[in-house]
C-alpha cells in the first residue's frame, strides 16, 4: 500500500477498495465543500479518541487543501 | 493511512464532485459546454471551418487535449490555406472548473471579455467554455431562483 497518492484515479480506486476518506481541514471549510464521502477530522483535533470511530482494518486516506 | 497530497484543490479543479454547502453555488465547470469545437495545430483553416458552424470560437488542442491557442471568428473567416498554428492566438486564458460562476463574470467584466472563456484542469486539459452571455443569464436565473426560495 503506497503512502502517499497523487492522481483522482487512485483515490478512486481506494476508495472502490474500501479505503475510508478523511478530511483534515478546519470544520468551516469542510462544511463549505469537501470529497464525496469525507468525514472531518480536523488536523488539530486528531487524536485516539477522534479517530476511534475509523475502522483500523481499512485503508485511511487523509487529504488537506493543496500541496502546501 | 495514506496521504493525497494534491489535496481538495487539486480534487476540484479536476472537475469532480464535491459535498457540502459548495453543491449550491454554480462552479463553471458544472456549466461549461464541452461540446466546443477543437482542432489540431496542423489542420487547415478552410477544413476547420467546415465543422465549426454556429461557433465563433474553436480551441486548438494536443492530442491529450491541452489547450495550445484559439482560434476566433476573425481567424475562423481568415485564410483558409493557413494552418490553426499559423494563425492561432496561443496561451489564452483559461480558468478552472471551481471558480465560481460570479468570479468568472467579474473577471470578464474587469476585463471587458465579451466571448468565450475556457475552462481548463491543472494540466491544461480542456472541459469546456463559457460565454459570457451564457455566464450573464446562468447567474440571473440562479439569483432569481434564489430570491424566489
Amino acid at each position: 500500500m503506497p503512502s502517499q497518492v497523487f492522481s483522482v484515479t487512485d483515490v478512486k480506486r481506494l476508495l472502490a477498495e474500501g479505503a475510508q476518506l478523511v478530511d483534515v481541514l478546519g470544520e468551516d471549510e469542510f462544511e463549505h465543500d469537501h470529497l464525496p464521502g469525507a468525514i472531518n477530522i480536523p488536523l488539530k483535533r486528531l487524536d485516539a479518541s477522534t479517530t476511534a470511530g475509523l475502522d483500523r482494518n481499512r485503508p485511511v486516506l487523509v487529504y488537506c487543501n493543496d500541496f502546501g | 493511512m495514506i496521504d493525497y497530497v494534491p489535496g481538495k484543490v487539486a480534487w476540484f479543479e479536476e472537475n469532480e464532485p464535491r459535498e457540502g454547502k459548495a453543491v449550491d453555488e454554480t462552479w463553471i465547470g458544472d456549466v461549461a459546454d464541452a461540446e466546443v469545437p477543437t482542432c489540431g495545430l496542423t489542420e487547415k483553416i478552410g477544413d476547420i471551418r467546415g465543422r465549426t458552424a454556429g461557433w465563433d470560437t474553436c480551441v486548438v488542442v494536443n492530442p491529450e487535449r491541452v489547450v495550445l491557442g484559439l482560434l476566433r471568428k476573425k481567424e475562423l473567416e481568415g485564410d483558409a490555406t493557413a494552418t490553426a498554428q499559423q494563425v492561432m492566438r496561443p496561451g489564452p486564458k483559461t480558468f478552472r472548473p471551481n471558480v465560481t460562476l460570479e468570479e468568472l463574470l467579474k473577471s470578464m467584466r474587469d476585463h471587458d471579455i465579451q466571448t468565450n472563456s475556457l475552462v481548463t484542469n491543472a494540466e491544461g486539459k480542456l472541459l469546456g467554455v463559457i460565454s459570457r452571455a451564457d455566464a450573464e443569464a446562468t447567474l440571473a436565473h440562479d439569483n432569481a431562483a434564489a430570491a424566489a426560495s
